[in-house]
């Protein structure tokens, strides 16, 4: 009499599955292949036929593990993350760098002139405050899309604050490294100027980013809740 | 007998739909595919199993083991609230595509 979920578990080695999991698969394809054999059996085939024809319905042993493989892990692990974190981060990244782009081509190009008489630039405000307001529904967006993907609060939280993250790891990373080699490099960085830069390009955006996810978040929450 | 292709893309379809009628097993789901299609569908091991834990994955499938009469154990699956809402679009799409086929092949039956 054949062991068949000895050789489900031998014929399954060498997969990501473990412990448990590995036990309860192995378990339901044994089965699976034992009614098999009985059936073949009934019809009439000697054992070693019936074995051999229930033992090919699993075809190609290797490739039948890493599609079990797929199926239980990584399709869950790309699909749900790529869905709750990646996507709508990388939208809220992409809008909030093309929009800040936009308004400096297409937005508000005041003509300011100097005391002397002279055409100075705008102020950076011109630019920046409209930016920022528009972080509001860029925000929102990629919380609605994180919190539709069925992503926790945490996933929601960097999806809609992706935006400032390369900026936050500029101004924390990259500022200070240029500030401490100051000597060495061209820019006369000053570290004032890294508490501005945090400030104007990390917390003032992230903020405006929040708000406008925090209504989304809670909205859905209701839903949830109501539902 | 239905090429593979073609069959790939009616699998979920058709497990969606026999389980519709209540919880089976593997081997049962199996069995009663090939039977309710007079063969024409057959579900081997390969490709029945990464196919139920990719659905029940997806939450329209839930597995439970159950010990039967004999006192074995089995892995029953039934079909969830959301495998059910899916089932519904599935066989319009499906319903859609036979009938685009049969103007455009003529074929009676498709």
């Amino acid at each position: 009499m054949l062991d068949w979920e000895a050789l489900v578990r031998e014929k399954l080695a060498g997969n990501s599955l473990e412990g448990e999991e590995l036990r309860e698969v192995a378990e339901e394809l044994a089965g699976h292949l034992e009614e098999t054999f009985a059936q073949l059996r009934r019809e009439g085939l000697s054992e070693e036929a019936a074995a051999e024809r229930a033992l090919s319905e699993a075809k190609d042993w290797r490739s039948l593990r890493r599609r079990i493989q797929i199926a239980r892990h990584k399709e869950d692990v790309m699909t749900a993350r790529v869905k709750q974190v990646w996507l709508p981060g990388f939208l809220t990244l992409f809008l909030s760098l093309m929009l800040l782009m936009g308004i400096q081509f297409i937005g508000a190009k005041p003509f300011v002139v100097s005391p002397h008489g002279w055409r100075v630039m705008a102020p950076m405000a011109v630019i920046y405050v409209p930016w920022l307001l528009c972080l509001l529904p860029i925000g929102a967006m990629g919380a609605y899309l994180s919190v539709r993907a069925g992503a926790s609060r945490g996933g929601t939280f960097v999806s809609t604050l992706f935006p400032v993250l390369p900026y936050c790891v500029f101004f924390m990373v990259g500022f200070p490294v240029c500030v401490i080699l100051d000597d060495h490099v061209a820019h006369n960085v000053v570290l004032s100027a890294l508490w501005v830069g945090l400030i104007a390009w990390v917390v003032l955006p992230a903020t405006a980013l929040l708000a406008g996810a925090f209504p989304v978040r809670v909205l859905k929450s209701r839903c949830a809740a109501s539902a | 007998m239905i090429g593979t292709g073609i069959k790939r893309g009616t699998a979920e379809l058709a497990v969606l739909s026999v389980l519709e009628d209540g919880p089976l097993h593997g081997y049962e789901m199996a069995r009663r595919i090939e039977g309710q299609t007079r063969g024409a569908l057959r579900f081997t091991l390969a490709s029945l199993y990464p196919l139920l834990y990719k659905l029940e994955k997806r939450g329209w499938v839930r597995g439970a083991w159950e010990t039967g009469a004999t006192g074995r154990r089995r892995r029953c699956y039934r079909l969830t609230a959301q495998g059910k809402k899916k089932l519904t679009p599935i066989r319009k799409e499906w319903a859609e595509l036979f009938r685009a086929l049969r103007r455009l092949t003529k074929v009676s039956n498709a």
